[in-house]
């Protein structure tokens, strides 16, 4: 820090009100990222507030980390410099919400439970559910561009987020989207901000598009004996005028922890719609199962709730490749795994080429370096896809970069997109990547 | 500016003598889009055939520091594909194939010239289609489609079509020839393709488009609903929406507009009627069977006159056809046109469509609708004659006044238009001073010599606050100060 610290924090307690601004050491253990500790944790409850705090900091040149509800704050690289944590928590309002047109405006750092809790009355829904993610900011899901089974029919932050409210890195509070379903009214800044790790802009309020809750939903489980069965049926289910709205597939390891019946491969779907149209589908995908030697079964909608364990463990992959590739990547991070001497479990995204992989404790990380992240990053390379390192042990984080390389035609637009907005690297320096 | 015998022996260099028109005539084909108020010729139009030629034509151009502008199928309604400052106009119309399909992985890359309906056309036996359907399918390109960020009626569903682009080849405005997403669903870093699309060629040129192909639904019904007036349409509108149904795609027509499609192209729709809703169900057909009856009755309390369902595909054909071609009928309302292409919340449709109605009697002015009821999406056509003094004033105050009442309920300037020349002005609307100047950063970053399709997309008053300063230049040799 430039100035000591004592001065900064009584400028940011005359922002956020001395309550809100921590300093003492075992508060700020809690914010650690990668094992960095803060100086200061300054807790704004007004857009307002945090454009002044994030002027103060670019002002006294000190490097600040949004932060949500701190569920994913161990994804990117280990910051090069921490100074002031941002805790959005304390901004948790429903700002706007028409149900007839079923948009909202909402605080960034209101948790998903609690928006749902707020829509279902009105038989709407934000469809955003990362596993294990209910008591996630919403501001934190669109910055870390966290997804989960409602992906399959409805997309992600990306096709759900209409207008952002974001504090830039010189603390200009600015506004890009519309409030309104369709827009195209200037450039999707919102777009831009999504996944973008809170590098250009600290996100305050949203505008989010909701859906309506289908009538009726029912779920079932399907399980295969081999990867390949599983393939053959997943191809032909996305070659259907099937319509599931959730869907995820895991390993037999992922359906052990998630509390389902254990098969090679097993998929738990959701067919939300009227009661009939339910029916209807529900035969017509068990019929499809059955023709690939699957069998299925229905499941509670509780089965669901039993993903979020499936990616908890200390170390968490996140792998990319062509969706038709799926199981083919299924199988070979199997194989690295064994290589790299852990187990690995399996939550991915059917119709969209991504798994998490999750390791649990007692892993060397050296050994998973060489032997599961970088040759599976470098055969996912070759096909356009990518491998991240979610989720690691600093030591882990140590020895690779968790984004991979971005290619250097588009990482130089990248870090001139990064320069102009943010030159002094006050938001999130060193986390995002190429060292952004 | 004048072509220099220098810069057009260059371009001929890049794209053979059969790719560049420079000739007065061959040149005036280019100077406007369909929102023919706008004019300006380009001082050259070159087709080129390959990513490679229009990354040495940017190139070429940065170095002459001349004007560039891309052209897909010119069918855009803002004043986009025109160029104000003359300069090189770039058409596409040269790279129009179908590259590859890739049904296992449901996605088509295409040139930026492929025409829309083609691709829907070339996967259809396979049982998909491309989902943006703007009404101009038949003619507008993918390519277009991707820089103006297009909708259309069966977007209510489907969404936009930044929704439906997983990657892009662009060249930028720094002459760089990049690929950005590709047939893979994520990648680490900022969504660059989700910045391009939209962007009106104001950030770089299209040289290919990767798309999401969408399955074909099992069934379709569409549904024809008319009333009295639009006031009762407009509630209804908001009755199917409120009760949890988002059909596929659910467009409005007024009176005016019918009686121009009756006698224009001749739908069949209800002579005499004050509206009518065109309401589309598609997917499982047991979903369709379970939503049709609920919006039946809801049409009915709504005092529907009459509704009608299309028993066959040339049935659905046919109501489509009037609406598809709503625009091609405008000649026969008036002789000239504003169009605005406004968006308010849905709740809003009932008290917008009142404004409308007061706006146009305060003016003495006719003013029709046809558009996309169902998202907010307005589309009133505001009828005026030039000839007639005065009345063109009287059109672009009413212009005016609509754009405000929109944005006063909270709306947008454009739903899927886009901005262009039309609406750059009316950008402070909808954004203060700060957010304008954050879009003209992000402009510089990928278009630093301020030669992609300038003029476009942002207000360009320096008033407007520092983000609008010209791009820092050297001044050329022996500039005077």
């Amino acid at each position: 820090m430039a100035v000591s610290a004592g001065a900064v924090h009584e400028a940011l307690a005359d922002i956020a009100g001395r309550e809100h601004c921590l300093r003492e050491a075992p508060a700020l253990a809690r914010y650690a990222i990668d094992g960095m500790m803060p100086s200061l944790v300054v807790r704004p409850a007004t857009a307002d507030e945090v454009s002044r705090v994030v002027a103060l900091c670019a002002a006294e040149r000190l490097a600040l980390a949004p932060r949500g509800a701190g569920t994913s704050i161990g994804l990117g690289n280990p910051p090069r410099r921490l100074d002031v944590v941002l805790d959005l928590g304390r901004m948790h309002a429903v700002r706007e919400y028409v149900p007839e047109d079923m948009v909202a405006t909402v605080e960034a750092g209101a948790t998903l439970d609690a928006l749902a809790a707020h829509f279902a009355p009105h038989r709407q829904a934000l469809t955003l559910d990362p596993p294990g993610g209910g008591t996630r900011s919403v501001g934190g899901v669109l910055a870390t561009h966290a997804s989960g089974p409602l992906r399959f029919r409805y997309g992600t932050g990306r096709d759900l987020l209409l207008g952002a409210r974001f504090v830039q890195a010189d603390g200009t509070l600015t506004w890009g989207g519309a409030k309104v379903v369709k827009s195209v009214t200037g450039y999707d800044v919102p777009k831009l901000l999504v996944g973008s790790l809170g590098t250009l802009g600290v996100l305050v309020e949203v505008t989010l598009r909701l859906h309506p809750m289908p009538p009726a939903s029912r779920n079932w489980r399907l399980g295969f004996p081999s990867r390949e069965a599983a393939a053959v049926f997943l191809a032909g289910l996305l070659d259907s005028p099937l319509q599931p709205d959730r869907a995820a597939l895991l390993d037999a390891a992922g359906l052990a922890r998630a509390g389902l019946a254990v098969d090679a491969i097993g998929l738990l779907l959701s067919i939300g719609s009227a009661p009939e149209a339910v029916e209807h589908q529900g035969r017509a995908l068990a019929r499809l199962a059955a023709g690939h030697g699957g069998r299925s079964e229905e499941v509670p909608d509780a089965a669901w709730a039993g993903l979020g364990p499936t990616v908890d463990g200390p170390l968490l992959l996140r792998v990319t490749g062509e969706p038709r590739r799926l199981l083919d990547w299924v199988g070979e991070a199997h194989a690295a795994a064994a290589r790299a001497g852990v187990e690995v479990m399996v939550l991915a995204q059917p119709g969209h080429g991504v798994l998490q992989l999750s390791v649990g404790e007692g892993f060397d990380a050296a050994r998973v370096v060489t032997h599961l992240v970088r040759p599976l990053r470098s055969a996912l390379e070759a096909e356009g896809g990518s491998l991240v390192v979610e989720r690691a042990p600093a030591e882990l984080k140590a020895r690779c970069d968790v984004w991979g390389a971005i290619q250097p035609d588009i990482l130089a637009i990248m870090e001139r997109i990064k320069t102009e907005f943010d030159p002094a690297g006050v938001l999130n320096p060193g986390r995002f990547v190429g060292g952004l | 500016m004048p072509l220099t015998p220098q810069l057009r022996r260059a371009l001929e260099d890049i794209v053979g003598p059969a790719g560049l028109v420079v000739s007065a005539e061959g040149r005036l084909t280019y100077e406007c889009d369909m929102h023919t108020f706008y004019k300006g010729t380009p001082d050259a139009v070159v087709l080129p055939e390959s990513a490679a030629q229009v990354a040495a034509i940017v190139r070429l151009c940065r170095r002459e520091h001349v004007p560039i502008v891309p052209r897909g199928s010119g069918t855009g309604l803002i004043g986009g594909a025109m160029a104000p400052e003359g300069g090189v106009m770039v058409s596409m119309t040269r790279m129009n194939r179908v590259v590859e399909l890739d049904f296992p992985n449901r996605c088509a890359t295409v040139q930026p010239g492929l025409i829309n309906l083609w691709l829907s056309q070339a996967t259809r036996d396979r049982g998909y289609f491309f989902a943006p359907d703007p009404s101009s399918q038949m003619v507008s390109s993918i390519g277009g489609n991707a820089s103006t960020n297009a909708g259309g009626p069966h977007c209510l569903k489907y969404g936009i079509t930044v929704n439906h682009v997983l990657g892009l080849e662009v060249v930028t405005g720094a002459g760089e020839l990049v690929q950005l997403g590709g047939k893979t669903h994520e990648r680490p870093g900022y969504d660059l393709t989700g910045v391009m699309v939209g962007a009106e060629g104001t950030l770089g040129l299209i040289t290919g488009v990767i798309v999401r192909l969408t399955h074909l639904p099992e069934g379709v019904k569409t549904i024809l609903a008319s009333f009295s007036s639009i006031e009762d349409a407009s509630e209804a509108v908001s009755a199917i929406i409120r009760a949890g149904i988002i059909p596929a795609a659910l467009e409005m027509l007024d009176e005016v507009v019918i009686r121009a499609i009756e006698e224009g192209v001749g739908a069949g729709y209800p002579k005499g009627a004050g509206a009518v809703l065109l309401i589309e169900l598609d997917g499982p057909i047991a979903e369709i069977e379970a939503q049709s009856g609920p919006i039946e009755t809801i049409c009915r309390d709504h005092l529907a006159l009459e509704i009608r369902v299309a028993q066959s595909e040339a049935e659905r054909a046919l109501l489509w056809k009037g609406r598809k071609e709503a625009a091609g009928v405008f000649g026969r309302l008036t002789p000239n046109w504003l169009l605005q292409d406004a968006v308010v919340p849905r709740s809003k449709l009932p008290q917008i469509m009142k404004e409308v109605a007061a706006i146009g009697a305060r003016h003495r002015l006719v003013i029709a609708n046809v558009f996309h009821a169902g998202d907010g999406n307005l589309h009133p056509l505001i009828c005026y004659d030039d000839r007639a003094p005065g009345e063109l004033e009287r059109a672009k105050q009413a212009n005016e006044e609509l754009l405000a009442a929109c944005l006063a309920l909270g709306g947008s300037v454009t739903g899927e238009h886009g901005v262009g020349l039309d609406k750059r002005a009316s950008l402070p609307m909808q954004f203060a001073d700060a957010d304008l100047s954050f879009m003209a950063r992000l402009r510089r970053v990928f278009d630093p010599d301020s030669i992609m399709n300038p003029g476009k997309l942002l207000p360009s008053h320096p008033a407007c606050g520092e983000g609008f300063r010209p791009a820092a230049r050297p001044l050329p040799a022996g500039t005077w100060i």
